[in-house]
């Protein structure tokens, strides 16, 4: 298997904090999975995703140690033109991604394609075909700077999508969403590892990162404190100690557990639970 | 509203007009022509349906320059032959020629290129100028601002709308009104500082950078018409010029 990102030993500091935002933080990552990165607010989430992207130290300064190796290549090797191909990142805040100089959702999509230097008629099969994907085909007349919370985050993600980077780091993209619009952006996620990129997604809503991540990794206190398929993190005892949400699922059969209730394994998605509980039979037939 | 011929025409088209007319006023001496200059302009924001867009600013941005300056010329320029004398106010011939001379030529400018953003979109303008070889970090800087005065006037709307709630007189006199509006500077200029940085990391996202050709779904087009303008132009100054110093 490549590996498409790997961090050696990568401590960083914002210029103005005292303190190390991350410490030490060593991981790899094969082409192709769905990593989920997980940890309370201030974390580090977001600088973690920064110093993927190449924001770090290209555009944020401070002191950065360690090596991020991207695709083979060493960050320091990038010019940071080059990397906009390369990896996608859907900001966090949907508010600031707007490119402030297109006055609509389909010339804002096209924006990324434009600075590459696609064909003006590839450009506009490919951003066509995102806005069906993204489900924002009826906003493609509207002004970017008139949208909502929501519909700002699918346009920034089909944005980003458009331009069939290789590796996509998505931070947060549910968090102005409904419960539907979040089912959809993992429905696009899914579909995005089913066209072989490698995806790191922060996120908050456990139930979902447990039924479509491969692997978890926990942030705390800008440490990578644990790192494993997501089954295998969950069920681990450890990750009680971080005070992180657990899939709904998981929270109440380990509560079972704690009463007494013998489980065969820990449940992660909600249809586990049954079987964990050695009740097949019954549950199916419900 | 984009049927039209002249405003179908190439931004160059129209912007090299309006150079067109102020080399022309410069060259030919008098007022007489330079005042004549107007009523033409008039006549093509007729044909190309923005008069009123046009006079209206015309009226508000040029007429009270322009009787500023005429009086100041009529009383202050020096001169022998005066006309009439009230105190230590005295009105020559001279400084009436010039004053006519000066805002004759200030109407002509000024009202050409008033018509030539009444006439062309600054998008279509600004794509014209990047064509020509304006960086695209040019281009993007007249673009962005133009987009984000209107969302900063929404955002200054909004924090307007927060003091009223809070009781702040919003309504009434000039000075009332400033007042009002004078506290909600200091959010508007820190939060567009705060995202200029945001801005460009947004922009590095949608690989502005990258190291290749831009293209653009934007293409403007010219037909024979932007190609024969600019010539025609070319030989009337030239025309002007040997006119006015040779013969
Ligand atoms: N641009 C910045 N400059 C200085 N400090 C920052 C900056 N961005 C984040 N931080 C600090 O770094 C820490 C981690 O922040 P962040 O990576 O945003 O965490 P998370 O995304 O997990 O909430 C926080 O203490 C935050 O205050
Ligand atoms: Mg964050």
């Amino acid at each position: 298997m490549t590996i498409m990102i790997d961090l050696k030993n990568v401590s960083y500091r914002y210029p103005v904090s005292d303190d190390f935002v991350l410490k030490n933080i060593s991981f790899s990552i094969e082409k192709g999975k769905f990593s989920a990165i997980v940890g309370n607010n201030g974390s580090g989430k977001t600088t973690l995703c920064n110093t993927i992207r190449g924001f770090v130290p290209h555009f944020y300064k401070g002191d950065l140690d360690g090596e991020v190796i991207i695709d083979q290549t060493k960050m320091a090797d990038y010019q940071l033109g080059q990397l906009g191909e390369k990896v996608g990142y859907v900001f966090q805040n949907p508010f600031i991604q707007v490119s402030g100089v297109k006055d609509n959702v389909f010339e804002e999509v096209a924006y990324g394609l434009e600075n590459l230097g696609v064909p003006v008629e590839e450009i506009k099969i490919r951003v066509e075909e995102v806005l069906k994907l993204v489900k924002i085909e009826h906003l493609r007349d509207k002004n970017p700077f008139e949208l909502s919370g929501g519909q700002r985050q699918r346009v920034a993600l089909a944005s980003i999508i458009v331009m069939d980077p290789e590796i996509l780091v998505i931070d947060e993209p549910t968090s102005q969403l409904d419960p539907i619009g979040t089912e959809q952006i993992f429905d696009i996620i899914r579909l995005m590892k089913e066209r072989g990129k490698t995806i790191i997604l922060v996120e908050h809503k456990m139930d979902l990162i447990a039924e479509y991540a491969d692997d978890l990794l926990v942030m705390h206190e800008g440490e990578l404190v644990m790192q494993g398929p997501v089954r295998e993190v969950f069920a681990d005892p450890e990750f009680e100690k971080y005070q992180i949400q657990y899939p709904h699922v998981t929270e109440i059969a380990l509560q079972l557990q704690k009463l007494g209730t013998a489980l065969s394994f820990i449940p992660i998605r909600d249809e586990e639970l049954a079987k964990a509980l050695n009740r097949t039979g019954v549950a199916i037939h419900d | 509203m984009k049927q039209n011929f002249l405003l179908q025409l190439h931004p160059l088209t129209k912007f090299y007009f309006s150079l067109f007319i102020l080399v022309a006023v410069l060259i030919v001496p008098g007022y007489i022509f330079s005042f004549a200059v107007f009523p033409i302009l008039v006549l093509i924001a007729i044909l190309a349906g923005v008069t009123k867009e046009f006079l209206s600013i015309v009226l508000k941005a040029l007429l009270s320059v322009l009787v500023i300056v005429f009086i100041m010329q009529m009383f202050f320029y020096p001169g022998d032959e005066v006309l009439w004398k009230a105190g230590i106010f005295s009105i020559t011939q001279e400084g009436l020629d010039y004053g006519l001379l000066l805002t004759s030529r200030i109407l002509a400018i000024g009202a050409v290129f008033i018509l030539f953003f009444r006439m062309t979109e600054v998008r279509d303008f600004v794509k014209s100028l990047e064509d020509k070889g304006l960086p695209p970090m040019g281009a993007y800087v007249v673009l962005s601002t133009l987009q984000i005065i209107p969302e900063m006037r929404r955002q200054a709307n909004t924090i307007m709308e927060a003091q009223k709630t809070r009781g702040v007189e919003t309504e009434g006199s000039l000075f009332v009104r400033a007042k009002a509006f004078i506290p909600t500077l200091t959010p508007l200029i820190l939060s567009s500082i705060a995202s200029t940085e945001e801005r460009a990391i947004t922009l590095e996202s949608r690989a502005f950078s990258a190291p290749v050709k831009k293209t653009s779904l934007h293409q403007l087009t010219k037909n024979s018409a932007d190609r024969i303008l600019p010539i025609v132009y070319v030989v009337i100054l030239v025309g002007l010029l040997v006119w006015r110093f040779f013969l």
